[in-house]
């Protein structure tokens, strides 16, 4: 016993030892899915280039609507309130399904819209929205991001067709962490 | 705090509290829904890389929304803990409705979820990072040396009912979960200081970083030192105890598809205790101040790899407890354990996970004329493997989970315990749960090997007037079988209005197959001299019944700033020996476990980074025990002033200066009293 004291007291040693230094860090005891998705949402819009045309005036806020049961709750809001992003604030709007979609910049469907897929994807059809999705299958079939998580971590799907009809830029930094998936046939078909 | 917010995806706050396990585990560490707005952090700083590296699910199996689960779960999180001033992971599970947690003395605990609560508790299963503490020795935790830094717990899950099919046997009144943050949460310095009357003087330091490119790790230690308590005449009792612990924590980065976890932890405790064993000679019995020991560890490895859709998860992991008490029993037990899980969505609307496990447990023991267990060395093998799948239908509006655990142990053979829960969502505010399940609580070494030598009659006296000393033994047998439980719970879960949430679970058990002592046939013993009969009481399974009750939870945000939490719990025991048992004790368990238990806090964050904690805890009356009701009100000041400093008074059972909680069966420890205390304690992060 005496033997396991001297370990731990050594041990105490190195851990105050190496202390100091480079000790920064996320303390991402608070991980919750939806704020976590909430910040991927936020980088995306850092990381995505809308056409002039999107914004009616240059200081126009990116609208992000979130359509049908919403998993956020005021998470999202705390997230992006007070941010400016090349002069845009950025707010948050939640959309009933039917609602019109032409003001979002951003459109997170939510899960409850799976059903209605389709639907949804055809009325933002040609319109410079960033569809966000964790719907499995969402950007196969013309969404263009969809957020899975893997394991215990959130991971992205891009589909990079889907965002160049939408007519948006997508960062060549986002794309690296991206999996790129294809429009499906069914997707095609449904153009 | 209230683990389920709303009942639906569609509310504000849903979603912060996530099910890892189907039923089971929370997945998100969040203290989110549980903490002031404030108390959210900020994330619009980190890149997207680093969101990548968060790991919102630590322990295993496919998230579920809290609100979603078809089970009566409640989550403890970091906030939580550290806003509560518990110092221990008892002390934190005070709050959770429906558990009894009592002290007995300064070291020991009787903590059990709806009814059967002891110091041997056997229907409770307890993991930390998906490692099993509960000992095959006698099917319960020692509650003593089940400890971690509390500053790196994510949260701590509990969940009142069985999970037998997702956990597997034992996992029968209850299974708490506890939760460590990965080591990429826990980066930096933390040193933390604790003193305080009565109790304690504790000392802990982390400090965590990175290896390489690739990976983060942690190590820490803490040291704990408790003062004796009070005996029931106010005197100095002999139960203090400390424990010097250590350990560390490595996780990868999670860039790829693979995520790899590797922990430890070592530890050694000195107890004290007042211990009353029989004796062959004049007086018959001895009472003496008796020390112990406990020291052991646990090494732990679990590997993630994801698949486009689906995920595999194996975990290894080899844990030692070595208990010595020369006067009463040591005992040295292994356990090596493997499982494996794999979870698949198929489709849209149905998620599949299966596992197997197998697990080797090595003991060896040694006895004293009090304890004894044989054989010496045994070594167990347990086979399992469990399926459970989840349909929804509607939108996801209504979910059926069906499953079953299969196992194999050396005692009974093969055990089945299935499930079926069923939740629907009602609009957007209302959701109602129901399960049926079985589960087991299969025999420990001792139920089978055991031989405790209870009392000692002195010669003549009554009730056997026998010449000879007669020793009242508890025998194990090998016919001794599983207990069984058939359980069906209700639940209902409401937002009543945006800041008022409630929350009630409701529950039936029918136990059949309960431990009783059966008589035995009395036989003469030469050896140890003197010659003495001995009247046995044998293992068997001649005990059933019936507990039933209802437990609510209100949370209520009066202000941003402002918590009120109140939960309630009540619990009838219908429990009684089979007509053909001649088990001459008491008639049943009823009595050991509170009938009424209630608790209410207040957390309130004031100016200045000052934030304070009141809560108000009740609990009934053991009439068995004839321990009377008590209130205990625990108080919280803590101040934090910037990122790195963090100071907190705290103040236990301030109603009462001196109260007893428990007495303790089969070992016949002197119990002794919970003083009113004070502590105060100072944390620096760097």
């Amino acid at each position: 016993m005496r033997y396991l004291r001297l370990t731990i007291a050594a041990l105490l040693c190195m851990s105050l030892a190496s202390g100091g230094a480079n000790a920064q860090s996320a303390d991402s005891s608070e991980s919750s899915e939806y704020l976590i998705k909430a910040g991927f949402i936020y980088n995306f819009a850092q990381l995505v280039q809308w056409p002039p045309a999107a914004f009616a005036q240059p200081d126009s806020p990116i609208v992000i609507g979130i359509l049908g049961v919403d998993p956020f709750g005021e998470l999202i809001d705390r997230v992006v309130q007070n941010k400016k992003l090349d002069g845009r604030s950025l707010i948050v709007k939640r959309l009933k399904r039917g609602a019109s979609l032409k003001e979002c910049s951003i459109l997170f469907v939510s899960s409850s819209e799976a059903a209605h897929l389709e639907e949804v994807l055809q009325s933002t059809k040609g319109l410079p929205i960033l569809t966000i999705g964790e719907i499995p299958g969402f950007a196969v079939r013309g969404g263009i991001i969809n957020l899975t998580l893997e394991g215990n971590r959130v991971r992205f799907e891009v589909n990079i067709e889907a965002a160049k009809q939408a007519n948006l830029n997508i960062s060549s930094r986002l794309l690296a962490l991206a999996r790129i998936v294809p429009q499906s046939a069914d997707g095609k078909r449904s153009e | 705090m209230l683990p389920i917010r709303k009942q639906n995806h569609g509310s504000p706050t849903v979603g912060r509290r996530f099910l890892s396990l189907t039923v089971v585990g929370l997945l998100l560490g969040t203290g989110a829904s549980a903490q002031s707005p404030q108390g959210v952090p900020d994330i619009s700083h980190m890149s997207i890389e680093e969101l990548m590296n968060v790991e919102v699910t630590s322990v295993a199996k496919r998230p579920q929304r809290l609100a979603d689960a078809a089970a009566a779960i409640f989550v403890i999180t970091q906030e939580d803990i550290r806003r509560s001033g518990a110092a221990s992971i008892p002390e934190a599970l005070q709050m959770v409705p429906g558990l009894e947690v009592v002290r007995i003395d300064e070291n020991k605990w009787a903590i059990g979820s709806r009814g059967f609560n002891g110091r041997f508790d056997n229907k409770l299963l307890v993991l930390i990072d998906g490692r099993s503490v509960y000992t095959p020795l006698f099917s319960g935790v020692y509650w003593n040396v089940q400890d971690v830094m509390l500053e790196d717990v994510d949260r701590i899950e509990v969940i009142r009912g069985p999970g037998a099919t997702l956990w597997g046997a034992n996992a029968v009144d209850g299974v708490i979960n506890i939760i460590t943050k990965p080591a990429q949460a826990t980066q930096g310095g933390l040193v933390t200081a604790e003193g305080g009357t009565e109790e304690r003087t504790a000392e802990s330091v982390r400090y965590g970083g990175k290896l390489g490119n690739s990976a983060f790790y942690r190590i820490y230690s803490k040291y704990f030192e408790w003062e004796p308590s009070i005996d029931a005449t106010g005197k100095a009792a002999h139960d203090g105890w400390n424990a010097v612990r250590a350990g560390f924590r490595v996780d990868t980065k999670s860039s790829g598809p693979n995520a790899l976890t590797v922990q430890g932890d070592l530890y050694d405790s000195d107890y004290k205790e007042t211990l009353t064993i029989p004796s062959l000679n004049p007086p018959y019995s001895s009472m003496f101040a008796n020390d112990g020991d406990y020291a052991g560890g646990n090494l732990l490895g679990r590997w993630n790899h994801s698949f486009s859709r689906s995920s595999t998860t194996l975990q290894v992991y080899f844990d030692r407890t070595n208990v010595l008490d020369n006067s009463l029993f040591t005992d040295h037990e292994s356990v090596y354990d493997i499982d494996f899980q794999h979870d698949i969505h198929v489709g849209e609307s149905q998620e599949l996970v299966w596992g197997m496990g197998y697990r080797s447990i090595q003991d060896s023991n040694g006895s004293s004329f009090t304890v004894s267990l044989q054989p010496n060395h045994s070594s167990l093998n347990q086979f399992s493997s469990f399926l459970q799948d989840e349909v929804s239908f509607f939108d996801r509006r209504l979910r059926v989970t069906l499953g079953s655990k299969f196992e194999h142990n050396d005692f009974t053979g093969f055990e089945f315990q299935p499930n079926v829960r069923v939740l629907a969502n009602i609009g957007k505010n209302q959701s109602v749960w129901a399960a049926t399940s079985r589960a087991v609580r299969t025999p420990a070494l001792t139920e089978e090997g055991l031989r405790l030598n209870e009392a000692v009659v002195p010669p003549g006296a009554p009730p056997f007037f026998s010449p000879l000393p007669v020793v009242e033994a508890i025998f194990g047998s090998t016919q001794f079988k599983s207990e069984d439980l058939l359980a069906y719970e209700f639940g209902y879960r409401v937002q009543v209005a945006k800041s008022v949430s409630l929350d009630i679970a409701t529950f039936y058990n029918n136990y059949s197959n309960l431990r009783s002592a059966e008589p035995g046939q009395p036989f003469v013993e030469g050896s140890p001299a003197p010659t003495d009969v001995v009247y046995p009481f044998v293992a068997s399974n001649k005990m059933g019944g019936g507990t039933y009750g209802v437990e609510p939870f209100v949370e209520w945000k009066v202000l941003p700033k402002w918590r009120l939490l109140g939960s309630y719990s009540y619990l009838q025991m219908d429990i009684a020996k089979n007509k053909n048992s001649l088990d001459p004790t008491a008639d049943n368990p009823d009595g050991q476990s509170p009938k009424h238990q209630f608790f209410v806090q207040s957390s309130i964050d004031l100016p200045k980074h000052f934030e304070q904690d009141l809560s108000l805890r009740y609990v009934d009356s053991l009439p068995s025990l004839n321990i009377p009701s008590y209130y205990s009100l625990d108080f919280h000041l803590g101040w934090r002033p910037g990122t790195h400093w963090e100071f907190s008074l705290v103040g236990h059972d301030l109603l009462n200066s001196r109260h007893l909680e428990f007495i303790p069966e089969f070992i016949n420890t002197t119990p002794t009293e919970v003083q009113r205390t004070v502590s105060g304690r100072i944390a620096w992060k760097f």
